[in-house]
């Protein structure tokens, strides 16, 4: 694992200095990336989106996006939607939410966190990245504004706290879990405007890494249902099995693990579930009669105070 | 919303009197007593980001101000720290669109700075670039609330007396009180300064705007400061302050080592408070040896240095309630109790009204209540002198 101290902390300091994404300047209307459903993700095209809700008892969600991306961008996209601080700005991601899962409600709560100061080392949302073919989690080194994922790669959100060292808060996911397995796009029907743009040649340098040992059938067929569970490891122990991870049903199936992964993920594996692109959660606006009762009783005050300073002056 | 009359010092009836209600005698309230009232205020606005909230207290500082400030020359300061604090406000709005956080689609667009690359290995910090009505209103209240915090600092010192301050703090910080009482009241001298200047300017019919003004005002200003301030120390020197006393070169050791030990406990206790990953007992254990070690120290120092009072503070009725208003209001905002603690935090992401939280909307107005509770202060000393002449003798 290449993750050292310095750049550690620097990542986290960059992230919660002020970050922009150059790519949009002067218009509102985001360049290009556009959510998919996860048929669309294959090994060398799209990245991969995962964020682990698991520390609220949640599943692993993965979804998919279009490439050129941020890894802001990715979180904030087909039903993804994230808040920053108060003191740093959107871009350090405080909560994350996804409208498919508690109607959009954002985790950490409000009552968790705050979301005013930057959030301590102990409990926040961490940043990890593997890039095509590598099996090992890299910190990132970059706020989710600036870095932009490989095609193919696989981007994840975890919660919880990291030390310096990088020996604590690693996630217990692979990401062999996650990534796409396929080498075509599936399913989702008509592809996205700018597919043909996500899903051109690679650079002739990279290396994608070798192909996908055990490429899961179910991923050409099944159509892309919000919430697809993807077995990847013994959560319970209802109906063990021993059939490998490519059971197309789209109901919980649950398989000893496939991978040939760390004894950590069978420890306490996650649940894996395909979250796919969906509207954005409802938002209130609220009401301004607050504001306008504030208004009056700040009014109401001041007067007040005027009035009786100006009494006692003139006795 | 926050109105402060002019300070044009009305001719009123002589002599103490009762105030309207016929009641209470007009007396200073207890400096301690003020500053525990702001220092409270303070940290419940420490809480709570919610602009409804912050402009809440705004209006409360500027109620009791106006209700209780005396006609000292330190009371008219307030105007001053307003300035500060809308600098503040604009300093953060300027940093938030200069070093640009992004844009979303879910974002009001407003415009666009034009945006400068970075290399790659300053890939951290960006420069320009499309700027958001959430990024601006976000930097607005987290401003406001750094301005309100300044602002309860200067209702503080608008409030209560530098210089009746100095008496209530340990015979140890002598010398160290000498300093604070000293750059306390520099500000508010400046002030006073410009003021006399510019007047003596206008009465002799001199420019009073412009560069070469600026000149003809800064000279005698910083003259008349300094000599003031030479005055004072004086004036202070004469009355014994400053002196080493009869301490003896162990004791004066030993209450300098005890005050180092106890302030680099209070610093690691903070450290530790603040860090959740550092060591257990690095936080509550050594903050409080550290205060023990202080409060030592301060008492073996105090021994040498004794003091008589001529015109004692007294702490009455009235000290004890407006130091409860304030400490009781950041209790309520601290506790919890009654209201959701979201609502103390609104996000502007995505963009929407805050709401007015009962409870601490109620702990605010609570800490407002120390413009009655307080009582009215004297009238200025002698309203028979016209009022030019009377801001030169206080």
């Amino acid at each position: 694992m290449t993750a050292r101290p310095g750049p550690r902390a620097l990542a986290r300091t960059t992230a919660a200095l002020g970050l922009t994404v150059a790519a949009f300047a002067g218009t509102t209307a985001p360049a290009g990336a556009a959510p998919q459903p996860m048929g669309r993700c294959t090994t060398s095209s799209g990245a991969v989106l995962a964020v682990d809700f698991s520390h609220w008892g949640g599943p692993v969600y993965r979804s998919c996006g279009t490439t050129p991306t941020t890894g802001y961008e990715l979180l904030n996209q087909g039903g993804w939607r994230t808040t920053g601080t108060g003191h740093d700005g959107p871009a350090f991601i405080c909560r994350i939410g996804y409208s498919g899962h508690q109607g959009g409600k954002q985790y950490p709560t409000p009552q968790q966190d705050d979301c005013v100061l930057t959030p301590p080392a102990s409990a926040y949302w961490s940043y990890w990245h593997a890039d095509p073919g590598q099996d090992t989690w890299t910190y990132s080194q970059l706020g989710a504004m600036l870095y932009k994922p490989k095609p193919g790669s696989v981007d994840l959100w975890i919660f919880g706290g990291t030390n310096i060292e990088g020996t604590q808060g690693r996630p217990t996911v692979t990401p062999d879990q996650l990534r796409a397995k396929n080498t075509k796009p599936t399913g989702g029907g008509k592809p996205a405007p700018r597919d043909t743009r996500t899903a051109a040649p690679l650079p002739p340098n990279v290396d994608t890494g070798p192909a996908p040992e055990d490429p899961p059938p179910s991923d050409r067929t099944a159509p892309p249902t919000p919430s697809r569970p993807v077995p990847v490891s013994p959560t319970t122990s209802k109906s063990p099995s021993p059939t490998p991870s490519k059971s197309a049903v789209p109901t919980p199936s649950v398989t000893p693990s496939t991978t040939t992964g760390s004894p950590t993920v069978a420890a306490s594996g996650p649940r894996v579930v395909d979250a796919a692109p969906a509207a954005d959660a409802a938002h209130d606006t609220g009401s301004w009669v607050p504001a306008v009762v504030t208004g009056a009783l700040g009014l109401l005050i001041g007067a007040a105070a005027v009035l009786a300073a100006r009494r006692r002056r003139t006795e | 919303m926050v109105r402060i009359p002019e300070t044009a010092a009305r001719p009123s009836a002589p002599g103490p009197a009762p105030d309207a209600g016929g009641r209470r005698l007009p007396r200073t309230l207890h400096p301690v007593a003020w500053w525990i009232w702001a220092l409270a205020l303070a940290t419940a606005v420490s809480r709570t980001n919610n602009p409804l909230l912050l402009f809440l207290v705004l209006a409360v500082l500027g109620h009791v101000i106006t209700m209780r400030r005396t006609e000292a020359p330190w009371a008219r300061g307030f105007k001053y720290y307003l300035y500060l604090a809308l600098t503040v406000v604009a300093i953060r709005v300027v940093f938030r669109a200069v070093f640009a956080t992004g844009i979303t689609p879910h974002d009001h667009f407003l415009f666009s700075l034009p945006h400068l690359p970075t290399p790659d290995w300053y890939a951290g910090i960006q420069l320009g670039g499309p700027v958001s009505l959430e990024a601006l209103l976000s930097a607005a209240t987290d401003g406001l609330r750094l301005a309100c915090m300044l602002c309860c600092i200067g209702a503080a010192n608008t409030l209560a007396n530098p210089k009746r301050a100095l008496r209530v703090l340990p015979g140890a910080l002598y010398e160290l009180g000498v300093a604070v009482t000293v750059s306390l009241s520099v500000a508010p001298q400046l002030v006073q300064s410009v003021q006399r200047v510019h007047r003596a300017r206008r009465l002799r019919a001199g420019r009073s705007k412009g560069l070469r003004a600026l000149r003809g005002i800064i000279v005698p200003v910083l003259e008349d400061a300094l000599e003031r301030s030479l005055r004072l120390a004086a004036a202070m020197d004469s009355r014994g302050y400053g002196r080493a006393g009869t301490a003896t070169r162990r004791s004066r050791r030993a209450t300098g080592a005890l005050m180092l030990l106890g302030m680099c406990g209070l610093c690691a206790g903070a450290y530790g408070l603040l860090d959740a990953t550092a060591p257990v007992l690095l936080g509550f254990p050594a903050l409080g040896a550290g205060g023990v070690l202080c409060v030592a120290g301060l008492r073996l120092g105090g021994r040498r240095v004794t003091r008589t009072a001529y015109r004692p503070d007294p702490w009455r009725a009235a000290e004890w309630a407006v130091a409860g208003c304030g400490v009781l209001s950041a209790v309520l905002l601290f506790s919890n109790a009654g209201f959701n603690a979201a609502e103390l935090n609104p996000s502007v992401y995505p963009l929407g009204w805050p709401t007015l939280p009962l409870v601490p909307a109620a702990a605010i107005l609570l800490a407002g209540a120390a413009g009655f509770l307080a009582p009215p202060p004297s009238p200025p000393a002698r309203p028979a002198v016209p009022a030019q002449r009377a801001e030169e003798l206080t």
